[in-house]
C-alpha cells in the first residue's frame, strides 16, 4: 500500500487575517520575513513587513502609501540592499529601501494605467548582467527599466500605431545566462503570449492559448531558457519546452486542465526547477512535477529540430480557502517554505514536506 | 372436497402422543402442516388429515418428522394423563369449525410474531455491523491524523531551529564586525599610530577600489530599444475565454445580420450575390478601391452600401472623401454633412470619425473658396482633437489666407 504520507504534504503553518485587500506577498531574501502589499478600503496603498516567529507572524512595520500597490519584486536588488520594486494602481514604479520607507530610492511614472505585473532580474546573486525590472500594464505596454537610468525605459514593447491595445496581465524574465542575453515573456488578456529578445530587440516567439493569460514564469531566470509555464483562465495551464524552437511550430507544449477556475499564479520551486505550484481561483493549490520525455527533441519531416513535450503529474493538492489565492512565493532559503495570500484578506505561510523524494 | 385420511396410527405415553400419517406418495415439500394447541392439520392435496385433539398439547415443544412416505408427529401433552381417544368425540360441525378458525388464527399470529422477531434481529445485527465499521474507520482516520500532526510538529520545530541558526549566524557576523572595529583603536603607541593611520587609509582605499570594481563589473544600462507589438485581433474589450467564444460569435453574427436586415425589401437587388448585399463587405470593397485609386468604383460601392443601410455614417464619410478626390465638392459637402448628422451623439467613441468628417467638409469648403466655413469646420475638429499638429497647421494656413484676402479686399 503506497502510504498517502509518502507524497509531499502541504501544511498550513501560519494564517494571518488582515484588514485590507492583499495583492502580493514576497519573502525578503535571506530572512524569515515577508512583505505584504495591498490596499486599504479607503483607497490608499499599504506595505507591511511580517516576521515568522514561534508559529505566528509578527507585524514589524507598516507603511501607508498614496496609491494602492499591486505587485512587487526583489529580483533586481542586491543581497545586501534588498530593495523592493513595486508597481501601483496609478502606473508608478517605485523602488523602496525597507529600512527607510518614506522616500523611494527610485521612482518613475511607468505607465498610464495600473501596473499589473512586475519582475526583476540581475539581483540577489542570480544571473549575470545589469539589474533590470520589467513592468506590464493595462495600457498594453511592457517596459524594461534599469534603476540606474531615470525616467526612460531601457526597452519598450508597445502596440503599433492604430492597434487596439490589449491588457498585459503578466510579465517574466528569463534566458539571462550571461551579460547580454535577456528575454521577457508577456501574457495578455486575449490569450497572446509573446517572447521578446532584449539582446536583438525583437519578437522571438508568439502564440495564442485561447484564454486570457494570468501568469507566466520560466523555471529559472538565469539559465538558457528551459521551460516556460503559462497559466490562464478556465483552469488551464501550458508547459512549453523552450530549449528547441522550430521556425514555424514554435515550442512544444503540454497542457493540463485543473482547478476548475482561473489559475492565478504559478511558481517554480527555487531548489528544484521541475516542481511548481499553481494557485487557483477556488482557493486551492496544486503541486506538480514535470517529467522530461526520453528525447527532448526530434527531427520533423523537413529535417528541422522540433521539441518534444514531457508530461506533468500532480503530486499533491490542498484547498485553503474559498476565495482565489492571488499570490504565491517560495522562500529561496528554506526548501518547502512558501507564503501565499488570497482575496479572503488572509496571508498564509505554508510548509511543503518531502520535496526531496518527489 | 379433500379426501380425509383415515388410515393414520397413533400411540401415546403419559407425556406424549405420537401420530403417524401415511403420505400416500406426496413429497415432503408438498405437505402443509398447521398445528396449534388443540388442532392438527396435515394437508397434502388432495388428502387432508384433521385432528381435533382430545386434550391440549404443548405446541412449542411439538415436532414433526416428514419423510419416507409418512409424517410422524411427536406432541408432548400439557397434562400428563392417558387419553381415551385421539380426537374429541363430537360430530358437531359448528364446534369443529370454531376450533379450526381459532387454530388458523393462532397460526397466523405465531407466524407474524416470528417474522417480526426475525426482522428485529436482522436490524440489530446491521446496526452492530455499522457501528463496528465506523469504529474501525475512526481508528484509521485518527492514526492518519496523528501522523499528519507529528509531521507538522516536526516541520515547525525544524523551521524554528533554522530560524535560530540564522539569528545566531547574524549575531556572530555582528560580533566579528564589532571585534574588528575594537581592534583598531587598541594600538595607541605613537610609532604604531603612524602606521595605523596609513593602514586605515589603505583599508579605506581598498574598500573604495572594491566598490568601484563592483560598479564596473555591472554592465552599463542597455541602449534604449523599441519593439512594436501587434495583437491577435479581438472585437471585445473583455478577456478571451474559451467557454464564452460561442456566445460571442452568436452576438457578432446577430450584429452583422441586423445591419443586413434592411436590404430584404428591395427587389432590384435580387441579382446581387450574398456578399454584395452586406454593407460591411461593400464598405471594405470601397476602401480597397479608394486605396487603389479607383475613386469612381469606390463611390459606386459606397452608394450601394448606402442604399442597403442608410444609417452607417462611415459610408457617407468615405464617399465624401472619394468625392473630394474627384473634385465633386458639393457632393462631398453633402455627404460629410450627412455623416456628421449620423454621428450626433458626440461621444469619445466616434470622435475620430467626427474629426475625419469635419476635415473633409472643411477642405471641400476651402476648395470652393468658402474659407470662413472651412475654418469653422477645422476649428471644430481642433476642439475634438486639440493635439493634432496637422490640423493646427492647416487651420493656421486657412487663417492666413483669410487675413491675406481680407487685407487685399481692404486695400482694394
Amino acid at each position: 500500500m503506497s502510504s498517502p504520507l509518502s507524497k509531499p504534504q502541504i501544511i498550513a503553518h501560519i494564517q494571518k487575517s488582515l484588514n485590507y485587500t492583499v495583492f502580493d506577498s514576497k519573502w525578503i531574501p535571506c530572512s524569515a520575513k515577508f512583505v505584504c502589499l495591498g490596499n486599504f478600503a479607503r483607497g490608499t496603498g499599504v506595505l507591511q513587513i511580517y516576521e515568522v516567529q514561534h508559529g505566528s507572524a509578527q507585524l514589524i512595520k507598516e507603511v501607508e502609501k498614496a496609491k494602492p500597490i499591486k505587485c512587487g519584486t526583489f529580483g533586481a536588488s542586491s543581497l545586501q540592499q534588498r530593495h523592493i520594486a513595486t508597481g501601483d494602481f496609478d502606473g508608478n514604479l517605485h523602488i523602496w529601501n525597507l529600512e527607510a520607507l518614506d522616500v523611494p530610492v527610485y521612482t518613475t511614472k511607468a505607465h498610464k494605467e495600473i501596473v499589473n505585473s512586475i519582475d526583476g532580474v540581475g539581483g540577489l546573486g542570480i544571473g549575470d548582467g545589469a539589474p533590470e525590472i520589467v513592468t506590464g500594464s493595462r495600457d498594453g505596454t511592457v517596459k524594461v527599466w534599469d534603476p540606474r537610468q531615470k525616467d526612460l525605459p531601457v526597452a519598450n514593447m508597445e502596440p503599433v500605431e492604430g492597434e487596439t491595445k490589449r491588457d498585459c496581465w503578466t510579465v517574466a524574465f528569463g534566458h539571462a545566462f550571461n551579460d547580454q542575453d535577456r528575454c521577457v515573456c508577456a501574457g495578455y488578456d486575449n490569450g497572446d503570449i509573446k517572447l521578446f529578445d532584449l539582446r536583438n530587440m525583437s519578437l522571438r516567439w508568439e502564440t495564442n492559448i485561447k484564454n486570457g493569460v494570468c501568469c507566466v514564469e520560466f523555471d529559472r531566470k538565469d539559465i538558457n531558457m528551459n521551460k516556460l509555464v503559462a497559466t490562464s483562465l478556465e483552469g488551464k495551464f501550458h508547459v512549453f519546452d523552450t530549449r528547441t524552437q522550430h521556425p514555424t511550430k514554435g515550442f512544444a507544449s503540454v497542457s493540463e486542465k485543473a482547478h476548475k477556475a482561473t489559475i492565478w499564479q504559478v511558481r517554480h520551486l527555487p531548489q528544484n526547477r521541475d516542481i511548481f505550484m499553481t494557485a487557483g481561483g477556488a482557493g486551492n493549490l496544486h503541486l506538480w512535477k514535470y517529467e522530461y520525455p526520453a528525447q527532448r527533441s526530434k527531427k520533423d519531416s523537413d529535417g528541422a529540430d522540433v521539441g518534444v513535450a514531457g508530461s506533468v503529474s500532480l503530486l499533491q493538492n490542498a484547498t485553503l480557502s474559498t476565495q482565489p489565492i492571488a499570490s504565491l512565493d517560495w522562500s529561496p532559503d528554506k526548501q518547502g517554505l512558501c507564503v501565499c495570500s488570497g482575496f479572503d484578506q488572509t496571508v498564509r505561510v505554508l510548509i511543503v514536506t518531502k520535496l526531496n523524494v518527489a | 372436497m379433500p379426501l380425509h385420511v383415515t388410515d393414520y396410527t397413533w400411540t401415546q405415553t403419559d407425556s406424549t402422543v405420537h401420530i403417524s400419517v401415511p403420505l400416500k406418495g406426496a413429497t415432503a415439500a408438498g405437505v402443509d402442516i398447521v398445528s396449534t394447541e388443540e388442532y392438527l392439520k396435515v394437508h397434502f392435496p388432495p388428502f387432508l388429515f384433521e385432528a381435533f385433539l382430545f386434550e391440549p398439547i404443548d405446541d412449542d415443544r411439538s415436532s414433526a418428522k416428514v419423510g419416507n412416505g409418512v409424517a410422524v408427529f411427536t406432541l408432548p401433552k400439557k397434562t400428563h394423563k392417558v387419553w381415551e381417544h385421539l380426537m374429541i368425540t363430537t360430530d358437531d360441525k359448528e364446534t369443529k369449525k370454531e376450533i379450526r378458525e381459532r387454530a388458523l388464527l393462532t397460526q397466523e399470529q405465531k407466524l407474524s410474531a416470528e417474522l417480526k422477531q426475525k426482522a428485529e434481529k436482522r436490524q440489530a445485527e446491521k446496526k452492530y455491523a455499522l457501528e463496528t465499521m465506523m469504529k474501525l474507520e475512526k481508528v484509521e482516520r485518527d492514526r492518519i491524523q496523528q501522523m499528519k500532526d507529528a509531521e507538522r510538529e516536526k516541520t515547525t520545530a525544524e523551521l524554528a531551529a533554522w530560524q535560530l541558526r540564522q539569528k545566531q549566524e547574524a549575531e556572530k557576523a555582528q560580533q566579528n564586525q564589532n571585534h574588528q572595529i575594537q581592534r583598531n583603536p587598541d594600538t595607541k603607541t605613537p610609532g604604531s599610530r603612524q602606521t595605523d593611520i596609513r593602514k586605515n587609509k589603505q583599508v579605506h582605499s581598498d574598500a573604495e577600489k572594491k566598490k568601484k570594481k563592483i560598479r564596473a563589473q555591472l554592465p552599463p544600462p542597455r541602449t534604449c530599444g523599441n519593439i512594436p507589438v501587434t495583437f491577435t485581433p479581438r472585437v471585445f474589450p473583455t478577456a478571451l475565454r474559451e467557454s464564452r467564444v460561442p456566445e460571442e460569435e452568436e452576438w457578432l453574427k446577430k450584429q452583422a445580420e441586423a445591419r443586413r436586415a434592411m436590404s430584404a425589401e428591395l427587389e432590384e437587388l435580387e441579382d446581387l450575390t450574398e456578399e454584395e448585399r452586406n454593407p460591411d463587405w461593400l464598405k471594405q470593397k470601397g476602401d480597397k478601391c479608394f486605396s487603389n485609386g479607383d475613386y469612381v468604383g469606390a463611390v459606386n460601392a459606397y452608394t450601394l452600401g448606402i442604399r442597403l443601410n442608410r444609417k452607417l455614417p462611415a459610408l457617407y464619410s468615405n464617399r465624401a472623401a472619394c468625392h473630394l478626390k474627384l473634385r465633386n465638392l458639393h457632393k462631398a459637402i453633402e455627404d460629410s454633412s450627412k455623416a456628421l448628422d449620423l454621428l450626433t451623439p458626440a461621444v469619445s467613441a466616434n470622435a475620430a470619425a467626427r474629426v475625419r468628417a469635419r476635415v473633409r467638409r472643411g477642405s471641400a469648403f476651402c476648395q470652393l473658396e468658402l474659407y470662413t466655413e472651412g475654418l469653422q469646420d477645422y476649428e471644430a475638429a481642433l476642439k475634438i482633437e486639440p493635439h493634432n499638429e496637422a490640423l493646427q497647421r492647416d487651420a493656421q494656413i486657412i487663417r492666413d489666407i483669410i487675413q491675406g484676402s481680407a487685407g487685399q479686399n481692404g486695400t482694394q
